[in-house]
């Protein structure tokens, strides 16, 4: 048995300490979700109840198809504009890098607004005008990620020798860079997808409805129902993470794989 | 077998008010493998690069088999590079890396395997294909880039310092086994190095640049043994700067009188005359005109430094078993053999 070394323990009791923080809490709604009021018990009543409630998999559907947009439209976007500035675009940079603040120091509250007032009817109208605004609050962090991505790796020796191998600038990005750097940009996506999926302000003042609303919604009349839907959501998102994060393997696991 | 001409005409590439290359003409004939040798800053990268289609010129033509490549985005030119740093894509194995140029020309996946097999036999790493990046060495590395700029056939290969990352006895076979490659092929190259033994060993004809122009271009031998100027001299080999004399049509050197060949406009005040070490003569003599300060044993050559009685200091090379007579404080005789030493002003 491994002793535990004494320069160790504040570090190992500041994480018990944060670890209970995290998870005493989820361990109480779990805990919590799982009662039934009427036999006073414990049981899945409060699961079954949202599960077969009409619109649960109508909303859940709509989140996770507006979240996919969003982080589809990021990274159409992200991925070609930072190779560009990583390989020459240097004048523009800090340019570039003030817009991508500007979603974290201007209050959701004016982003809706502004989208209110400004964009023509045919957008207001359509909810995938959702997608839009969810990739836009998750541009600090989507950019930061694939721009730190982007300069671990010889970017530039890596294009020039796609381009001179036959390869034009789309197939560069898409066939070459884009998997060179794919752990960063699942990094992103995942932290798009959280972003979107969880995302209730915006929603709610646009006047949409998405999971995150029809949760809301029906709180007001199953308190219980609604920490089983909040246990579920988190988990679900946790599951859908995971299970991205195993389907595409980074590429020292899939080389040790060949390996074996 | 894939050969193509290039000719570079006149070309100008200007970084605000630096030239990189200043109105470069070149001529590579088809099969043939041109080093492009010079200091950090000469222009040989812009060139190639150039050449590449990664850069652009302000001025000039480029010319591959006498058609304008200008135009030509860098994906369209069918030219093979080798760079300087590793450049294999990470998420792809050697065989995939190699296939790579072949897949963007459409060719099938039976086509891109037995191609790709073929390529990695031809630099001995066949039984390496499923491996990936991190999995290889270095020289590994290069091979398998190598392998894959001559997958798809390319009119040209253009290396950009290929060997600079490597040590030096990988460096040493790379060196011969790039070369043996080139001529089983026959891909005309372009070779970028500022190591002049790398140069000078896999050359048919090397191009000294320097300030973006071509100081002289010949084969390796002619390079070493007639420099076109003091540029050239002291960049290419170990050269000895003796202080000369000039008297009318000759130049006295180490108390003796040689043609000085030159064609100045005006006579200079002073001049020196650059000798390699192997072209100066050392034969041991009692009251010589200058002394040995020390001997280096270098293997099969050793190198002689000398002081001449006037105060100046050179080396000679010759073979250990020539240098073996000589200690230290030895009085000798030195001269400089017939034609081989270029005067130019000091």
């Amino acid at each position: 048995m491994k002793r535990i070394r004494i320069a160790n323990l504040p570090l190992m009791v500041a994480l018990t300490i944060a670890g209970l923080f995290v998870l005493f809490p989820l361990g109480s709604a779990t805990e919590f979700s799982f009662r039934t009021p009427v036999s006073g018990g414990h049981g899945l009543a409060n699961y079954v109840w949202f599960f077969t409630a009409p619109d649960f998999g109508h909303y859940l559907w709509i989140s996770f198809i507006l979240a996919v947009s969003a982080a589809g439209i990021l990274l159409v976007l992200l991925v070609p504009t930072a190779v560009w500035l990583n390989l020459g675009g240097h004048k523009v940079r800090p340019f570039v890098e003030f817009i991508t603040l500007l979603p974290l120091v201007i209050p959701v509250v004016a982003l809706a607004i502004g989208a209110q007032t400004s964009l023509p009817d045919f957008a207001q109208t359509n909810e995938f005008v959702l997608a839009f605004m969810y990739a836009v609050l998750a541009l600090p962090y989507a950019y930061r990620t694939l721009d730190t991505g982007l300069k671990a790796v010889p970017l530039r020796t890596i294009t020039e020798a796609a381009r001179g191998l036959g390869a034009g600038w789309f197939r560069t990005i898409v066939q070459v860079v884009t998997p060179v750097i794919r752990s960063t940009v699942l990094a992103s996506l995942f932290m798009t997808l959280a972003l979107s999926l969880g995302e209730f302000t915006l929603t709610s003042l646009l006047h949409w409805d998405t999971f995150t609303t029809w949760v809301t919604t029906m709180s007001q009349s199953n308190i219980l129902g609604a920490i089983a839907l909040s246990v579920f959501s988190l988990v679900a998102v946790f599951v859908l993470l995971l299970g991205i994060g195993a389907f595409v393997r980074p590429v020292s696991n899939q080389a040790a794989a060949e390996e074996d | 077998m894939n050969s193509a001409t290039l000719t570079l005409s006149g070309v100008t590439r200007r970084f605000k008010d630096v030239y990189a290359l200043n109105n470069l003409d070149l001529t590579v004939g088809a099969g043939e493998l041109v080093a492009l040798l010079g200091p950090s800053g000469c222009g040989k990268t812009t060139a190639l690069r150039i050449i590449a289609g990664l850069d652009r010129a302000d001025e000039g033509q480029v010319l591959v088999r006498g058609e304008s490549i200008d135009k030509l985005p860098a994906h369209k030119r069918n030219m093979g590079m080798v760079f300087q740093s590793y450049s294999l894509f990470p998420n792809l194995n050697a065989e995939e890396n190699v296939a790579f140029g072949l897949r963007m020309r459409g060719a099938s996946k039976a086509q891109r395997r037995d191609r790709a097999h073929e390529l990695l036999n031809l630099v001995g790493l066949d039984h390496h294909a499923k491996r990936f990046t991190h999995q290889l060495s270095g020289g590994q590395q290069q091979r398998v880039a190598l392998a894959r700029a001559l997958a798809f056939e390319p009119d040209l290969l253009l290396l950009d310092e290929p060997l600079s990352a490597l040590d030096a006895k990988v460096r040493a076979n790379l060196r011969d086994e790039i070369r043996a490659l080139q001529i089983k092929t026959g891909t005309t190259t372009i070779f970028v190095t500022h190591d002049q033994e790398e140069a000078m060993s896999m050359s048919d004809r090397v191009a000294v640049m320097n300030g973006g122009k071509i100081a002289q271009i010949a084969e390796p031998d002619v390079l070493y043994h007639t420099p076109a100027n003091e540029f050239v001299a002291g960049f290419v080999g170990q050269m000895n700067r003796i202080p000369a004399q000039i008297s009318g049509s000759k130049a006295r050197v180490l108390e003796s009188d040689v043609d000085a060949k030159f064609d100045w406009e005006t006579q200079p005040a002073e001049a020196v005359a650059l000798v390699r070490p192997e072209a100066i003569e050392v034969t041991p003599a009692p009251n010589g005109n200058a002394t040995v300060v020390a001997r280096a044993f270098l293997g099969p050559m050793s190198k002689v430094m000398l002081q001449t009685t006037q105060g100046f200091s050179f080396d000679a090379s010759m073979t250990s078993d020539q240098s073996a007579s000589l200690h230290s404080g030895d009085s000798v005789n030195v001269s400089i053999k017939p034609g081989q030493y270029l005067v130019v002003p000091a």
